[in-house]
């Protein structure tokens, strides 16, 4: 591909279609291309903005980043409030930190409270071009948690406390781990409840420092068992078991997790057709009933025992 | 449960008389026992049997069991003799990686110079106990590193970091090596150091880590990058290069058009087999009681919404956080 001519002809439509090759080098060279032809690729680069291929968003933003046209602030905003992927959000920050148009900092200010980290990081550093800085103690500490400057943010104290429990919603567990850490080291009585509530984490390592951090933000001990006890349970439902091995017996099993439960399945719907043949119908179910009846009480009793003893 | 190792207890071997009977496939055997002294003493009585001994034990190695390769290595390591040097050698490149390290670990207790070229090989290795296990031998040997590039694999094989940071840009493609590690802690460590040259020649391996498996590594990745110069703005493009688990809702539209259940079990729900199997059943069930017309009339269309269904909620399924 010879980006130099492409350059030289203007071949915009070319150059954004290259932002879909599958080899990310030329993606990346296309994109690096577009953001040199300046103001006059920026009206077609708002296009693939909603392409629904990743790369090509990420590719057009990249090269807009580089162009800075006043232009593309508002939809690039846009993007950032409305796409659900992270590494285009991520993109889109920065990108508007690049540009340097300070219509971007209000949005750039919620994305810096983004579920997602590297969005939050982008956010920060993004400002920072922008000549922004926190004014707020809790902007401080949106800040400071987006660079991910634990200490600073420890230094902050309680100021911090707001800020630190709205990122829980992270999705990353060592995040919200370290996190709900946080929140024990500063100690703050506010952060009860949202300790309390980390305990009922779906991560085993989250719900163990939500324990710590409960103790050190004054919840009593004798309180955490039976909090720690109401989280979502991965554990399989003991009824639901019986349920499925009574009437297809077998896949009770499979939904335990034995791998031979589809084995027991496949016997039985053998059976079941041989004895039709045979018996007819009614019969057939007239023999099942009590044979499932019993398989289904044994399951029940051993997927109460197996959930009783995962806790 | 009952422990019925008893009944299968190992005779207490007779090495003594195993070697005056000169019975090498007996001794053999005996390196394969649990009992680290009888191990050790089958595998000087060989040693002392000589030639002999020799090219049966190597000739033993040319079997591919792996247990079977260890305990022999194992005995040549105690022997000590410079011709089982090059099937030792040939062993650096057995495909089990705790035998390519064993056999580094052996050519270092039987120095000999031309295992020195093998063994630089295996710095290069994607396994850390065989890259530890050649750079010890190596430093046995006595092979001294003629330059950076080299000294950077035998520090990272020694797992000295210190020295592989003071290396400086030399040190980049032994670190790029260590990108290809199994365990996400050394990457991660890679990365680090990666990041602490602070070089741009340091680059291009970072944005291949932008991809890695692991999502610890990739953050670790974008920190260090931006340590090199790398603006951020460039990076994006290489995290959405990461392994995604999405699956295709193409595929799972088409199993359960064919294999009504099928694309259910692609997606990974545990049911999906049982509608499959209900499927089959109930199709055997229509054909004989409702007849050909009814039956496809009646599954057809079903089918078709299944499909649908798989199609959408694959569509739906939301994608893993960077």
């Amino acid at each position: 591909m010879d980006f130099e001519a492409m350059k030289n002809d203007q071949d915009i439509r070319g150059l954004i279609r290259l932002l879909d090759h599958r080899k990310n080098d030329v993606q990346w060279r296309a994109a690096d291309a577009l953001g040199t032809l300046g103001e006059i690729a920026c009206e077609p680069l708002l296009r693939p903005l909603v392409y629904p291929k990743i790369h090509v968003r990420i590719g057009a933003i990249e090269a807009l980043g580089a162009i800075k046209s006043p232009r593309s602030v508002e939809p690039l905003i846009h993007t950032l409030l409305t796409d659900e992927i992270s590494e285009v959000r991520w993109v889109a920050v920065l990108a508007l930190g690049e540009i340097g148009d300070i219509r971007a900092i209000p949005p750039l200010m919620v994305s810096l409270k983004d579920k997602d980290r590297y969005v939050r990081y982008g956010s920060a550093k993004a400002l920072e071009q922008l000549g922004w800085s926190p004014q707020t103690d809790q902007d401080r500490a949106y800040y400071y948690l987006a660079l991910q400057a634990w200490d600073t943010v420890r230094k902050l104290g309680k100021s911090a406390t707001g800020s630190l429990i709205d990122l829980l919603k992270d999705q990353h567990p060592s995040i919200r781990a370290r996190i709900t850490e946080m929140l024990g080291s500063i100690g703050d009585v506010e952060a009860k409840g949202s300790c309390e509530q980390v305990l009922r984490d779906p991560d085993e390592n989250v719900r163990w420092s939500a324990v710590l951090s409960s103790i050190r933000c004054g919840v009593p001990i004798k309180r955490l068992p039976l909090e720690l006890s109401k989280r979502q349970r991965t554990g399989h439902n003991a009824f639901g078991a019986a349920v499925l091995n009574f009437f297809f017996l077998g896949v009770g099993y499979d939904y335990l997790g034995r791998w031979w439960g589809l084995l027991v399945f496949e016997s039985y719907i053998l059976a079941t057709y041989i004895f039709q043949l045979l018996f007819g119908l009614f019969m057939t179910i007239i023999i099942w009933i009590p044979i499932t009846a019993l398989f289904a009480m044994q399951t029940f009793f051993i997927a109460k025992r197996e959930s009783a003893q995962l806790g | 449960m009952v422990d019925l190792s008893g009944l299968f207890r190992q005779k207490k071997v007779d090495i003594e008389k195993l070697t005056a009977a000169k019975d090498i496939s007996g001794l053999i055997r005996a390196l394969h026992s649990s009992d680290m002294n009888t191990q050790s003493d089958a595998a000087k009585a060989l040693g002392d049997l000589g030639l002999e001994a020799m090219d049966v034990l190597i000739r033993a190695l040319k079997k591919k069991d792996m247990d079977n390769r260890l305990v022999i290595i194992k005995a040549l390591t105690e022997i000590r003799d410079p011709k089982s040097v090059p099937m030792l050698i040939e062993m650096l490149k057995d495909e089990n990686s705790e035998v390519r390290w064993e056999a580094a670990i052996a050519l270092g207790e039987i120095p000999d110079s031309q295992s020195i070229e093998p063994l630089i090989m295996c710095l290069h290795d994607h396994d850390k106990y065989v890259r530890y296990g050649a750079a010890r031998s190596l430093v046995r040997i006595g092979w001294k590193p003629p330059s950076d590039e080299e000294k950077a694999f035998l520090f990272v094989g020694m797992q000295d970091w210190k020295v592989v940071e003071q290396i400086g840009n030399s040190a980049i493609p032994a670190l790029t090596n260590m990108l290809h590690d199994r365990h996400s802690n050394v990457r991660i460590k890679a990365v680090k150091i990666l990041g602490e040259l602070k070089s741009p020649q340091a680059i291009p391996p970072l944005i291949q880590s932008l991809a890695d498996e692991d999502s610890e590594v990739r953050w670790k990745t974008v920190l260090a990058s931006e340590k090199c110069g790398i603006k951020l703005i460039h990076l994006p493009r290489g995290l959405s290069c990461r392994p995604k688990l999405k699956k295709n809702p193409l595929i799972a539209g088409f199993l359960n058009f064919m294999l009504p259940g099928l694309g259910y079990a692609y997606l990974a729900k545990w049911w999906g087999v049982m509608i499959f199997e209900l499927d089959i059943f109930g199709t055997v069930w229509a054909l004989k009681y409702m007849g050909e017309t009814f039956t496809y009339e009646t599954l057809f269309p079903i089918y078709f919404l299944l499909a649908v269904h798989a199609y959408y909620i694959t569509v739906k399924m939301p994608v893993d956080p960077p």
